[in-house]
């Protein structure tokens, strides 16, 4: 049940796609998001659709393990569906049923809007599948910089953000353990009403919130050990470089983004 | 109560490209009142085995049989057999939640259904046999306790369900040395109630003076099983495989190749000793083995 978290989940690997300095990387999904909003056609879902499927192939990421990411999010599709195909009006009526009006328009929207929301879900993946958390949050930092000027706290947030994805699967692991000790102690996990539920949920939380305490403690204090004191002349063991293949494929979204434009405007 | 695993093989992450077999067809089994002692590598399927014993986990392959009740029958009741088997985790201590040791120790009961009179009654025997007095704890928080004592009281917690199979994982990991006799002691003790034991070590003195038979994983198959002398014998084998025999077997080895006589099958403090003063008693001076009875 744990298990079945692909979103976030970084996917080792040495594709081309894999090795994009993540500035570059976290700069394109910004502007991949932004065509996603902008295609208006059919067209416009076909040349996303060309630099998703390019851009799948070149990670080595089996397609079926980028599908799996939809699942999430599928009910929500699914309802978009629905809901924008029984309530939009348009012209040319499809079908009449009762109170139903189902237009041509209505299909047409809800079509789209699911796809963009599919589009979105399978490109962020794409991201952080081919991204670790830990170049995702070096690259944050990076990019976040200029809001030094204003006092913003960039370096601290980096570290927040690197701490805790770093302890998302070790709680997880540690939730499975701790719910595992007290299955055989007789615990009861799945059955009885709302509350007997939130109740069984006692013997699960204490133990992890200590938990999560007891390592937080012990992480700041192998930190201050080894001299740790925020961002001031901190220098990087991997300095990220902008290289060729960088901007080749910044130069590929640039020429999808001009392509879905064209389309809009014609 | 036996316990039997056949063809047990367990796969995680199928179909997924971190695929890993963790049990590859695993088969054995043990019967009433047996002590079976565990061993193997960090990563040979140890832990994922014993979470199969009692429904934890659900194995991909193969099944496991408790006392008739095969686990992967649908109609199991997978709360009997967890009644009829304990489980102690390795770090038992993290599980501790409740506001007093006495409540703590009293969840498993309570899961089971019992009335109160019983849940106390069970509450102070499992206090007695890890020896912890009932009045003088029994109202603190769990939290307030040393390292030694929280585990000792998640022990209780699964020793008051009285189930007739007791598995520990590594129950004396990170203990101190007075802290891991207590635990093993207490072990021994249910071991004599009649009761069935298996315990994972990754201490080979621990196994060979406690088991009456030892399982060994390697890389997720069952590798040996026997007698700790039948295992121990095996010495190359076990190193092979990133084991080890226990420290008095290499001592013997060791003095034999210095001149000594020693007979085979020295796994325990108690046959070093027996051994040596044999040993030294067949020898004129007398001194010497006087020596060797008082360091026993």
């Amino acid at each position: 049940m744990l298990k079945d978290i692909t979103l976030g989940q970084f996917f080792p690997g040495d594709s081309v796609v894999h090795r994009l300095d993540p500035r570059v990387k976290m700069l394109m999904m910004v502007a991949y998001i932004v065509v996603v909003f902008l295609v208006k056609g059919f067209l416009g879902y076909l040349v996303l659709f060309a630099f998703l499927a390019g851009a799948t192939l070149l990670s080595h990421i089996k397609p079926k393990f980028l599908l799996r990411s939809i699942k999430p999010i599928l009910f929500i599709v699914v309802m978009t569906f629905v809901l924008n195909v029984l309530f939009t009006r348009g012209e040319k009526l499809l079908v009449e049923w009762g109170i139903l009006h189902i237009y041509w328009e209505g299909v047409r929207f809800a079509v789209f809007m699911s796809l963009r929301l599919v589009f979105l879900l399978l490109g962020t993946s794409l991201l952080t599948l081919t991204t670790s958390p830990m170049a995702l949050t070096d690259a944050l930092e990076r990019l976040l910089k200029p809001l030094k000027a204003i006092r913003f706290p960039v370096h601290e947030m980096a570290m927040m953000m690197t701490i805790a994805l770093r302890f998302i699967p070790t709680l997880l692991e540690e939730t499975d353990k701790i719910m595992k000790a007290q299955t055989a102690r007789g615990a009861d996990f799945d059955s009885g009403n709302l509350f007997a539920r939130a109740k069984a949920m006692v013997p699960l939380l204490v133990p992890l919130f200590v938990g999560a305490f007891r390592r937080a403690d012990e992480l700041a204090m192998a930190m201050e050990a080894r001299c740790y004191h925020g961002g001031g002349n901190r220098t990087r063991m991997k300095v990220l470089k902008v290289q060729r293949i960088d901007w080749y494929a910044s130069g590929v979204m640039a020429g999808t983004l001009c392509l879905v434009l064209l389309e809009r405007l014609l | 109560m036996p316990v039997e695993a056949r063809d047990l093989t367990h796969t995680y992450n199928v179909d997924s490209p971190f695929e890993s077999t963790a049990l590859d067809k695993v088969s054995f089994s043990i019967a009433d009142g047996e002590f079976v002692g565990i061993i193997g590598h960090t990563g040979s399927g140890k832990s994922t085995l014993i979470q199969h014993l009692n429904g934890l986990l659900k194995p991909t392959g193969g099944t496991v049989i408790v006392d008739g009740l095969d686990l992967m029958a649908k109609e199991t009741d997978k709360k009997e057999v967890r009644r009829r088997i304990g489980l102690v985790f390795q770090y038992p201590e993290y599980q501790l939640f409740e506001e007093t040791v006495f409540q703590d120790i009293a969840f498993g009961p309570k899961n089971l259904g019992l009335d109160k009179e019983e849940i106390e009654r069970r509450v102070r025997d499992a206090c007695k046999l890890v020896d912890l007095d009932c009045d003088q704890v029994g109202e603190k928080s769990p939290f307030e306790l040393s390292g030694g004592q929280k585990r000792r009281v998640a022990i209780a917690g699964v020793l008051a369900m009285e189930p007739g199979i007791l598995i520990l994982d590594e129950p004396t990991a990170g203990l101190d040395p007075y802290g891991r006799d207590s635990i093993l002691n207490l072990v021994r003790l249910w071991h004599e109630r009649g009761k069935t034991i298996l315990m994972v070590s990754h201490s080979m003195d621990d196994v060979a003076r406690l088991a009456d038979r030892i399982l060994v994983m390697n890389h997720g198959r069952l590798e040996m099983q026997g007698t700790p002398d039948e295992i121990f014998s095996q010495e190359a084998r076990l190193r092979s495989i990133g084991l080890d025999v226990p420290a008095v077997t290499t001592l013997a080895g060791e003095l034999n190749r210095l001149g000594f006589d020693l007979p085979p099958h020295i796994h325990t403090m108690e046959d070093m000793e027996r051994a040596l003063a044999s040993a030294l008693g067949g020898r004129p001076a007398a001194k010497k083995t006087e020596e060797a009875t008082a360091h026993a």
